[in-house]
């Protein structure tokens, strides 16, 4: 029997923390509505942890997220495999890359599959998106600055679009993901012609950028 | 009850509908009854923040191809006035909603809807 959270639960309850420096901290260090907000968890119920969240040092929200993404029909076990499948690849190709390259270089090779997912994820980012403003009866293409989470999300929503629809049917998933994540941190790639092409599109449009009233 | 401190008014109400002193000056399809809701108000429509940001990026884009390496200054500074008009517009609401004296149009609903007009006897 797996334990899983439930999705719904009365606002009254807290969401959980769970990384175990916040507890570390002497009360000392804490500004007045730390102390409250620590006063309210001794009294209010919590809510009890998804079954992704850990508080080990292995834990990584941007990772979970893209997991979470790529899972199909709720089938977490498979997009998580895929996931760690694809930084064994990265870690292989970069490593037999480390032993190949002259002394000079070898230095500069990053062999880390985390930092080359995050740095990928990082160049994949867009830094505006088009917004469709009505105006006069039509609609305009408009170039709106985006937040943080939604650069986030197109870089992953990309990502995964292009490795499950442009690949040989051979290849597997974990196989085209490990060679989109390389070259998007060479800055080549698909992703990054899309994320260009998405900037060219703003570059074009400027002129519409005072339709925006926000 | 409050029909019983409105006596006047009804009694004017129903000399405005009635056709004693000439033509009615009110001819109501509807029962005379106010909602539990007030109508909500037209948000002013701001300006586009951050443009001058946004067209020195352009600007920056355009000379360099698009590539975002040599652009990293004027990517910056846009982050950073985005950041700040959200910080301010956040300000903004959270303060406007407490002065001025009046309630916000949603305040005032949900006020209302606590405390609903009777329309039959329960």
């Amino acid at each position: 029997v797996l334990l899983v959270r439930w999705s719904r639960y009365n606002p009254y309850y807290l969401e959980p923390e769970v990384r175990k420096e916040a507890y570390s901290r002497p009360e000392s260090e804490l500004s007045p509505e730390e102390k409250e907000e620590r006063e309210l968890k001794t009294l209010r119920p919590i809510k009890a942890a998804p079954n992704a969240l850990t508080s080990s040092a292995f834990d990584d929200p941007v990772l979970s997220k893209f997991i979470n993404m790529m899972m199909k029909d709720g089938n977490k076990v498979l997009a998580r495999e895929i996931m760690m499948q694809t930084l064994e690849n990265i870690k292989k190709k970069q490593v037999e890359k480390y032993h190949k390259a002259a002394d000079g270089t070898k230095e500069e090779i990053e062999c880390n599959p985390y930092a080359i997912f995050h740095q990928a994820l990082e160049n994949c980012k867009p830094v505006v998106g088009l917004a469709s403003i009505q105006k006069g009866g039509k609609y305009y293409q408009v170039p709106i600055p985006l937040t943080d989470n939604r650069r986030r999300f197109f870089a992953m929503k990309w990502m995964i679009t292009e490795c499950r629809e442009n690949k040989h049917r051979r290849t597997h998933m974990y196989e085209k993901l490990s060679q989109e994540l390389l070259a998007a941190f060479e800055k080549e790639g698909n992703v990054i012609k899309k994320k260009h092409e998405l900037h060219k599109m703003a570059e074009a449009n400027r002129a519409y950028a005072h339709y925006r009233w926000w | 009850m409050a029909a019983q401190g409105g006596v006047l008014f009804q009694e004017k109400v129903s000399r405005l509908v009635s056709k004693q002193n000439g033509k009615p000056v009110l001819k109501p399809n509807r029962p005379l009854v106010l909602k539990d809701s007030v109508a909500n108000r037209k948000p002013k429509k701001g300006e586009a923040s951050c443009i001058t940001e946004m067209s020195l990026l352009m600007a920056c884009w355009k000379q360099n191809n698009f590539v975002d390496g040599l652009c990293s200054n004027e990517i910056h500074s846009f982050y950073t006035c985005v950041q700040k008009t959200q910080a301010t517009k956040k300000n903004m609401s959270e303060q406007g909603d407490i002065t001025g004296g009046r309630l916000s149009p949603k305040q005032a609903t949900t006020l209302l809807r606590r405390f609903p007009n009777l329309q039959s006897e329960i």
